[in-house]
């Protein structure tokens, strides 16, 4: 009888193309450290194409519910309809099983947190109520990114905010508070990736040892 | 065949594993507090009965940390346990810790990291109840404080916007969830035929 592996995961068959050969394991359980990153970026794409949808989704309700005046809300309807548009073009990828190049997700991400400073520039730095957008962004790349790119990504945020918020005159006690929050939130992101990256390496490995295992005791009851 | 690990030991490796998220969560909110209460508190008695607010929650993350790093993580219950204590210590900060209380307070971003940290940590089922909770005693905190918020517009957009993006997290946290735990099953081989003599 031969090996028969059953794989549930439509993700599966784009795992593969991140990751090279290795004796003894089937190729979607193959994922060394290189290829690593790689996979958690396919497999964390949808929690940010989720992420970016509730954006858009809860930015055009926000927009049309309280409108602002007309040329500050076409502009607002055009930037939603924009991002909407990027994300479709993210979303199909996954559909249709292609895999997207690296370099996209990780600007597409950078793109989100711009558009979220741009929109807290325009109301009023510390004042404006679009501070909370940055934790769903956060939490989407965290999840995903290796941990330099989202301490880069994190610490910009940081900076860049702590900047807004002085120059336009806030609390610099609520700004700090806002700023370790910021962090708290990348830091959990990231350290639960790492975490779940540490958790499938060992199962990878105690699998391997067992299907060598069964191997040799196969090959000496045959012989 | 007979999968090599069960369900049950599955959901004590997540809690195992994943706790040291809920505990850094809960060290940041703890830093971010003491900065607010050092900083802000106007009079010695006032920084008294904050302080009295915090050492508790020190305490507790002390334990939590320690048994961790002992390797004797706490148990389901007790982790869930202590993570209500850390949203109702939220709520009556955003409550009562100074003026302006409830929507006004700046203080409701605390909810965030715990939101996040318990839809890593807990299954769905518990994560999912979690999050709203939080939703309705947010909710609730801004209404007691000024019921006139749903009047106005502004506010009433304001913290919709809150809510929104605090489902947000926790549902994306609990997406998250699910999927690492497929990721996990399929590097374990769950659902795989072990190879049969020929």
């Amino acid at each position: 009888m031969s090996h028969t592996f059953i794989e549930d995961t439509s993700q599966t068959e784009r795992v593969k193309k991140a990751t090279p050969d290795k004796p003894l394991l089937p190729e979607w359980m193959k994922e060394t450290k290189e290829a690593a990153s790689s996979s958690d970026l396919i497999y964390g794409q949808p929690v940010i194409v989720a992420m970016r949808w509730i954006l858009v989704a809860s930015g055009l309700l926000l927009i049309l519910w309280n409108p602002d005046s007309l040329s500050v809300m076409r502009v607002q309807i055009l930037v939603i309809l924009l991002l909407a548009l990027a994300n479709f073009y993210l979303h199909a990828q996954l559909l249709m099983k292609r895999p997207v190049i690296d370099e996209v997700v990780y600007v597409s991400s950078a793109v989100d947190l711009i558009l979220v400073t741009v929109l807290i520039l325009i109301g009023n730095g510390f004042e404006s109520r679009l501070l909370v957008y940055y934790f769903p962004a956060i939490v989407s790349f965290s999840v995903v990114f290796p941990t330099v790119l989202t301490g880069t990504y994190v610490g910009s945020t940081i900076a860049v905010y702590g900047l807004i918020g002085l120059i336009s005159g806030g609390d610099p006690m609520i700004i700090l508070t806002r700023l370790l929050i910021i962090a708290a939130v990348g830091t959990c992101g990231n350290l639960y990736l790492r975490i779940e990256r540490s958790r499938r390496k060992e199962a990878r490995e105690s699998q391997e040892h067992l299907m060598v295992q069964i191997r040799e005791r196969q090959a000496s009851t045959a012989q | 065949m007979t999968e090599l690990r069960s369900a049950a030991q599955e959901a004590a490796e997540d809690l195992f594993f994943g706790q040291v998220v809920i505990i850094w969560a809960r060290w940041f909110v703890i830093i971010s507090g003491v900065i607010v209460v050092l900083w802000s508190s106007n009079n010695t008695s006032e920084l008294t009965t904050a302080v009295l607010m915090v050492v508790p929650l020190i305490a507790i993350n002390f334990f939590v940390h320690g048994r961790y790093l002992m390797e004797r993580p706490i148990n389901q219950n007790l982790l869930l346990g202590l993570s209500l204590v850390d949203i109702i210590v939220i709520t009556i900060i955003v409550l009562f810790w100074q003026e302006p209380n409830g929507y006004l307070s700046p203080y409701y971003i605390f909810y965030y990291p715990f939101l996040l940290a318990v839809a890593f940590v807990f299954p769905v089922r518990v994560s999912v109840p979690y999050t709203l909770l939080i939703l309705i005693l947010y909710s609730v905190a801004c209404l007691v404080t000024d019921s006139s918020l749903v009047a106005d517009p502004y506010q009433l957009e304001g913290l919709i916007i809150r809510l929104i993006t605090m489902a947000t997290v926790g549902g994306l946290g609990a997406f998250y969830w699910r999927i690492q735990r497929g990721r996990r099953r399929a590097a374990a081989g769950h659902g795989m035929k072990a190879p049969a003599s020929s």
